[in-house]
């Protein structure tokens, strides 16, 4: 039986950082605003791609952005 | 930054447009030959269909994530159903009084099991239940008026307090946005009220097909709703903008 991975992100940190909204972020991946709020609030974990893009968009690395979950949680 | 606050309002997009005009006409032409229902299972099934042989990308990976498990789910519901039915049928001799209706039962089931749990993957229990309800409210306020216009005009006085039945359902529509676990328990008592209010807990007369409509009608979306509400964790995150 595969292990079951927790996920914790970053992403409503790094866009309060870079002062950007939900659907001004949600315009630069090509998403709807609701995919990002359901990243923010840990509901969904996106695929590569769009992690890669997330991670472009902020100037992160992946690993920066999402991580496995070691008790830290953000959003 | 005020322009920072302006939001997109949900639009539907051509394709819903084109779908959803698709199954209203199929529907709504059913009264010229049944055959039409093609057109509104045209309207349902195509954009699916497309999108699985990614002839068409209207969706982002959310949002097909939404609807795979909502197809899921439908599999699962409609899948009970069905040997529910086949085990019925070939345990003796039955005899349906009206088997298309059984067969648009059956349908039933399994739209609206997609469709809620699409709204509910989507939006998440408290945005899907508030607008579930809002919808359902409205039907009924619709229903109410019509039943009390034309023919069977019963005065002004009917026409205004009639409507009134339906506030509870607007009002627990906004309820559910402040305190979803208490409008679930509402939810889930009122349910039980309808069920026993329609002779589900005694020997009625109503046949296996009337209860199931009647279940789908008027007990299913306030049930479901009660159940999702419950699952709302006890301090619900805002949605920010």
């Amino acid at each position: 039986m595969k292990p079951r991975h927790d996920i914790c992100n970053l992403v409503r940190r790094h866009r309060l950082m870079a002062d950007m909204t939900q659907q001004e972020l949600a315009d630069r991946v090509g998403v709807t605003r609701q995919t990002i709020l359901s990243i923010e609030k840990g509901k969904y974990t996106p695929s590569v791609a769009l992690a890669l893009c997330l991670a472009e968009v902020f100037g992160v690395s992946v690993e920066k952005l999402f991580q496995l979950n070691k008790g830290e949680t953000d959003g | 930054m005020a322009e920072k606050k302006v939001r997109k309002r949900w639009q539907p997009t051509r394709t819903n447009l084109v779908a959803g005009s698709m199954v209203v006409a199929g529907f709504m032409l059913v009264s010229l030959s049944w055959w039409f229902l093609l057109l509104a299972a045209l309207g349902t099934f195509a954009p699916g269909v497309l999108r699985e042989m990614g002839w068409l990308r209207d969706k982002d990976e959310f949002q097909l994530q939404a609807a795979r498990r909502a197809g899921y789910h439908a599999f699962l519901t409609s899948g009970l159903v069905a040997f529910v039915l086949v085990a019925f049928f070939r345990s003796g001799e039955r005899v349906v009084e009206d088997p298309e209706e059984l067969a648009t039962l059956f349908l039933a089931v399994l739209w609206c099991t997609w469709f809620f749990s699409m709204l509910l993957d989507f939006w998440g229990p408290q945005k899907a239940v508030h607008r579930v309800l809002i919808a359902f409210g409205s039907c009924w306020l619709l229903f109410t008026i019509a039943s009390n216009v034309g023919s069977e005009w019963t005065g002004w006085a009917a026409l205004l307090l009639h409507p009134l039945l339906t506030l509870p359902f607007f009002a627990m529509a906004s309820l559910s946005l402040r305190w979803p676990r208490i409008t679930g328990i509402l939810l889930l008592t009122i349910s039980i009220f309808f069920m026993q209010f329609f002779g589900f807990f005694r020997n009625n007369n109503l046949g296996l097909v009337t209860q199931g409509v009647t279940f789908l009608l008027f007990i299913g979306p306030l049930l479901a709703s009660g159940v999702a509400l419950l699952s709302v964790s006890r301090h619900p995150e805002s949605e920010e903008e």
